[in-house]
């Protein structure tokens, strides 16, 4: 009989195994559904995992279900169908919400206390002791500000209230929508900084965002999920397998229809600066500069480039990105 | 008990609550000390409690449980219906309940926990009411050289009970309101209208159909003055502010009632705080 360890469970393509979801998946959800009163399904038969650890970036369309999946997973929303599992166990014990740090959507605090007071607040509910407040407003850098009013504060510092909330239980599992929302560049750096520290050692985190280039530099793994359904889900050097070559030559449309005439030449796009992105075998770069030159083209540039998450992103939610767009700069 | 600090913690530090506090007392003290007293130095009928002699010995420290009680049902019911509306309803509108119920403490707990904090918020809605009440008659009978003699303790514990438990059945309504509706705008709207115009006007049908007299026997305002008449307050009380002219009930009756009320409302409001989903905007 084969060890525990060599069981496995495909879970929408992903292979964990036995002894995994027994100690190392965090988050699980099977067939997770849910139709609001309105006939709208928001969710509509998820399934994906989260392992313990990683940083997981949950990416879809606005109104693809991200935000209802989190409150699900949060207790703050009942499934109509299907389960899932934080930790092994309902989302919303509080067992497990004593584990968990959150800030879902637009970060929601009193507007008459100040920073530290709303944080005072949380802190009784959670039943957290008052000396982690200092050091979590610290980390979002937020101290010097903790005696104002939540209702003076700028976007990008209620956001990071919000982050600051999520830290006060020094949780397990981080689950974030949308952390950089309203922050300025800097702040979107700091941020994504802090999460990658964060998502470090045992602490796990799930993280939703439409900013491709966010989840990009930050995340290990993520899921597409797109009308309520996961898409795909794998790890992110996986996602962006594959490359395309990218080329400058003039006149365009006459390089368009010579690359036609070749076989093994699959989508060609032309964006407006005139860059050509053709979708084949890298290898074959030098045969096709030289085909082109041959026929009197001038090729000015010619590489080869990984697709970006956006571009994957946009073709596996079936919006055709422009060449620009499938370009990783 | 971390739960409970947290929530009296918000109801100390939001200034609309003290507003109301102010608005109240002033309100009670206004119609209650302040009118008649001056309609008694003016020599004037001050509605229907009377002119003259009549009129000061109501405003003397040892009729104050009976002269004060008049405001609860009232002023006293809409400002702590509002009371309750805010407390409840604005972390819908702030969307604070999902922070909040993402901590640790169970909803059923934290909900708990907020009915218990406005309970001992009621506390200084009546205390402050008897003491500026006290004041009142006190600085009134030494103008008037009248002998000061205060009301029995048992009177007065009897009336703040009683004051107490009229405001937490109105307060429970707001808090049920804003469950219902999500929000505080409709939920003030609709307990204001329901209090002040819809049982007032069921109230004076009454007179003439015997099943929504007996209806109106049920109201919050028909128990609430039913109440305050069992305490001895016997002003003749029919027209004018905070008239009433329903029905009335035995005081044992109308304390079951309210009490049965605040149960009720508490407990159909908690059922949907924990059962309900929790969105973006509550």
């Amino acid at each position: 009989m084969p060890p525990l360890s060599r069981f496995c469970v495909p879970v929408s393509g992903y292979i964990i195994t036995r002894e995994e979801t027994l100690s190392d998946v965090i988050i699980e959800t099977n067939d997770l559904s849910k139709r609001y009163r309105a006939g709208i399904m928001a969710v509509d038969g998820l399934t994906m995992s989260v392992q313990r650890g990683e940083v997981y970036g949950f990416v879809g369309p606005n109104g693809s279900g991200k935000t209802t999946t989190l409150r699900m997973l949060l207790g703050l929303i009942r499934p109509t169908a299907g389960g899932c599992s934080v930790m092994g166990l309902t989302p919303g014990r509080p067992e497990v919400l004593a584990r968990v740090g959150a800030l879902v959507e637009t970060p929601a605090f009193y507007p008459f206390l100040s920073g530290r007071d709303n944080l005072r607040v949380l802190a009784r509910h959670a039943g957290v002791s008052y000396d982690r407040i200092n050091p979590v407003l610290d980390e979002v850098d937020l101290l010097p500000r903790a005696a104002d009013r939540f209702r003076n504060y700028s976007l990008g510092m209620k956001q990071r209230l919000g982050m600051a909330a999520a830290l006060l239980k020094d949780p397990e599992l981080l689950i974030l929508d949308e952390p950089t929302n309203g922050l300025d560049p800097a702040g979107m750096a700091e941020m994504r900084h802090l999460i990658r520290n964060l998502g470090q050692g045992k602490r796990t985190v799930l993280l939703s965002s439409h900013l491709m280039g966010e989840l990009e530099q930050i995340c290990d793994r993520i899921g597409v999920v797109k009308d309520g359904r996961l898409v795909t889900e794998g790890r992110m050097e996986d996602m962006r397998r594959g490359t395309v070559l990218r080329l400058k030559a003039s006149p365009a449309d006459r390089t368009r229809e010579l690359l036609l005439t070749l076989g093994g030449i699959g989508n060609i796009e032309i964006s407006d600066d005139g860059t050509i992105v053709i979708d084949t075998d890298p290898a074959r770069s030098a045969a096709i500069n030289a085909f082109l030159v041959t026929n009197g083209i001038e090729v000015s540039e010619l590489c080869a480039v990984r697709p970006s998450l956006e571009s994957v992103f946009l073709g596996l939610t079936q919006e055709k990105p422009t060449a620009a767009e499938s370009l990783n700069e | 008990m971390n739960s409970l600090v947290a929530e009296l913690l918000l109801l100390r530090r939001r200034a609309a609550n003290w507003i109301i506090l102010g608005f109240w007392s002033f309100m009670a003290i206004l119609f209650s000390y302040l009118l008649p007293y001056y309609a008694f130095t003016s020599g004037i009928t001050f509605h229907d409690r009377g002119a003259g002699a009549i009129l000061l010995i109501a405003l003397l420290p040892q009729n104050l449980v009976i002269n004060i009680m008049n405001s609860f049902p009232f002023f006293g019911g809409t400002m702590v219906l509002i009371l309750g509306v805010l407390s409840m309803g604005s972390e819908f509108s702030w969307g604070t309940l999902t922070p909040i119920f993402t901590q640790r403490a169970s909803r059923l707990k934290i909900f708990l926990s907020k009915m218990l904090s406005l309970a001992i918020a009621l506390v200084p809605f009546v205390l402050s009411v008897f003491l500026l009440g006290l004041t009142a008659s006190m600085l009134i009978a030494w103008r008037e050289g009248a002998a000061i003699e205060l009301p029995s303790l048992l009177a007065v514990l009897k009336g703040l009970g009683a004051a107490w438990i009229i405001l937490a059945a109105w307060a429970s309504f707001g808090v049920l309101l804003a469950v219902l509706s999500r929000g505080t705008a409709l939920a003030i709207g609709l307990g204001i209208i329901y209090g002040l115009v819809l049982e007032g006007i069921i109230t004076a049908f009454g007179r003439e159909v015997e099943l929504l007299n007996q209806v109106s026997k049920a109201f919050l305002r028909t128990n609430s003055y039913s109440l305050i008449s069992s305490l001895g307050v016997s002003l003749p009380i029919q027209s004018g502010p905070g008239g009433f002219v329903g029905p009335s009930v035995p005081g044992t009756q109308s304390f079951i009632v309210l009490v049965g009320y605040v149960v009720l409302f508490v407990a159909v409001s908690a059922t949907l705080i924990r059962w309900r989903d929790v969105s973006g905007s509550g």
